[in-house]
């Protein structure tokens, strides 16, 4: 098959409110965020003719959203799954529209991830029966992502000598970006010193290491590059996208080792081959922070430093406004909010058309100060290519590179 | 088999090809993994076929519970209400004797549990880490299913030991 590098763009992007209490229906969010990527991209609703949404909670189907907004479909569908969707699906997106069974897709997410089905695990999670798979680990108290995934982290702690204040740094950079993001949830700046006498969680894990749980949709539009062209706002292009590439043994990683390796030493394979080009080539990172380790491992298992110094890398500056590849310039889901992974594909798309929403007075002009202070600038000065790192576990990744 | 156990609904049907052995022997407070009818290779969790050779023949093969803590992690805030009483508890990843390093040098058979005292209290955090023996115990939920979990062994550790600080 020809190289896809290029052929497709995104070339709209929306989100609703970030809040604990949205007080609506997820199709009610799901119909706003759909309809504010159109307006961003200049398409009515009879543009629209495929759409994908995935549902790893609550959610609602592509029917519901279609018909509500009076779009009528050539493809549509609802996939199982929560983060490392949002890449996968851009790239479902790309095949669909390749053997031509429709022409623009929306892809969104809907989720009362706070007021109503809890993502950390607690209540309707919590009370679902145990059988099958589940028997091998919730029987023993592992049950929310953090307790799942902490092993993977202690196993690197132990392997590469990763410590609590090296990854606590992650946190500390993504709450200076959000600070200068009028939409995250969280716009406190902390330090290290925060993150570490924050309350336990399940240790290794402090409570400031764990993401946000929230309300929110998100949708982004994908369309071919020609197509972009004639549309509102300057295309962004795919050069590369790898979709829940897996490590061994998916369904109980920890029997495959080494154990804190983690999907994304597959994904990179075909995502920068298929891009042509490496690490060193990317201004922005947009890692899966459902804590602030998993940041650390997928930014290391994708070459930005050698395996097993991630946390070195992490703690270097580098990941910050300023730093020579910052990452997660939202705030990303440790501070803007939570979003299964679409948040930080919309950040990095609006960093590509030099236009993110910060508190620069001109930001809807593309004019910013790069003035990273408390409360001014996110945008990255003359950003040409970003990548996104989408994670639903240690042994499911997926990848995206974008790029102006 | 059915059993209620710190708040959660344990179901594990007549039908469950791939557990009920493996709950059946835990009564019987032994340790079974499915063992290949081909490559004789043990597998956990008990998948349907051979992740190695693709058969779908099988049997439970009794094994020692003897190991080693791969990892593991302590839970502060329990999640689930029935363990909150139990909070802080270690979950670990025990990789079992048999099979270190094959088929392949990182594999293993490695299973998640929790550590606990000799009367199934949570053990102490300044006893968890990584390199320690353990052994298997059984810890009997209901009058039809007991539960494997693993207490800290006599046996010095074979390499060193590593303790998250």
């Amino acid at each position: 098959m020809a190289n896809l590098r290029d052929k497709y763009c995104i070339v709209g992007v929306g989100e609703t409110e970030y809040s604990r209490s949205s007080g609506r229906t997820t199709r009610a969010m799901g119909v706003e965020a759909v309809r504010n990527a159109m307006h961003d991209a200049g398409l009515q609703p009879g543009d629209i003719d495929g759409m994908l949404s995935y549902h790893g909670n609550d959610s609602t189907s592509a029917t519901a959203i279609s018909s509500d907004l009076g779009i009528r479909l050539n493809f549509y569908m609802d996939v199982i799954g929560g983060g490392s969707s949002t890449e996968a699906l851009v790239g479902l997106a790309m095949g669909v529209m390749e053997v031509g069974m429709c022409r623009t897709v929306a892809i969104f997410r809907s989720m009362n991830g706070y007021s109503e089905v809890r993502i950390g695990g607690t209540g309707a999670r919590a009370a679902t029966p145990v059988r099958g798979g589940d028997l091998a680990t919730r029987p023993y108290g592992m049950l929310s992502a953090g307790q799942n995934f902490a092993p993977t982290f202690m196993r690197h702690m132990h392997d590469y000598g990763t410590t609590s204040a090296q990854v606590a740094r992650v946190k500390v950079a993504h709450s200076k970006h959000a600070s200068n993001n009028p939409k995250a949830l969280l716009k406190q700046r902390v330090s290290v010193e925060d993150v570490l006498s924050s309350r336990w969680i399940t240790k290794p894990l402090h409570l400031l290491d764990c993401c946000l749980e929230t309300d929110n949709a998100t949708c982004i539009i994908v369309a071919s590059a020609e197509r972009a062209k004639d549309l509102k706002q300057r295309p962004v292009y795919i050069m590369g996208v790898a979709g829940r590439v897996s490590k061994p043994r998916v369904d109980f990683h920890f029997v495959h080792g080494p154990v804190s390796r983690v999907a994304g030493y597959y994904a990179k394979d075909i995502v920068f081959p298929m891009a042509g080009i490496g690490p060193e080539d990317v201004d922005i990172t947009g890692s899966y922070d459902a804590f602030t380790f998993t940041t650390m491992l997928q930014l290391e298992e994708y070459g930005f430093c050698p395996k097993g110094e991630g946390g070195a890398y992490v703690s270097s500056g580098i990941i910050e406004l300023g730093g020579k590849r910052p990452n997660n310039t939202s705030g990303g889901h440790l501070c803007e909010g939570y979003t299964h992974g679409m948040s930080m594909v919309i950040e990095n798309t609006r960093q590509l058309r030099g236009m993110v929403d910060d508190y620069c007075p001109r930001w809807q002009e593309g004019v910013h100060t790069y003035d990273y202070a408390e409360g001014k600038c996110r945008q990255v000065r003359d950003a040409e290519i970003t990548m996104n790192l989408g994670w639903a576990n240690p042994a499911t990744g997926s990848a995206l590179i974008l790029r102006r | 088999m059915q059993a209620q156990y710190r708040g959660m609904n344990l179901i594990i049907p007549d039908t469950d090809t791939e557990w009920k052995g493996y709950f059946a022997a835990a009564r019987e407070h032994r340790l079974v993994l499915k063992r290949c009818g081909h490559c004789r290779l043990l597998r956990y969790p008990p998948g349907a076929a051979c992740p190695w050779c693709t058969s779908l023949e099988w049997c439970w093969q009794e094994v020692s519970g003897k190991g080693t803590i791969y990892s593991y992690e302590i839970v502060m805030q329990a999640i689930q209400a029935g363990f909150r009483d139990w909070a802080p508890y270690a979950v670990v990843l025990v990789e079992l004797d048999e099979q270190r390093g094959q088929p392949s040098a990182d594999e293993g058979l490695r299973l998640i549990s929790n550590l606990v005292t000799d009367d199934f209290k949570a053990e102490k955090e300044e006893n968890v880490a990584i390199g320690k023996r353990v052994e298997v115990t059984f810890l009997d939920v209901s009058s039809d299913l007991s539960l494997p979990l693993f207490k800290l062994s006599p046996e010095l550790p074979q390499g060193s030991v590593w303790q998250f600080k």
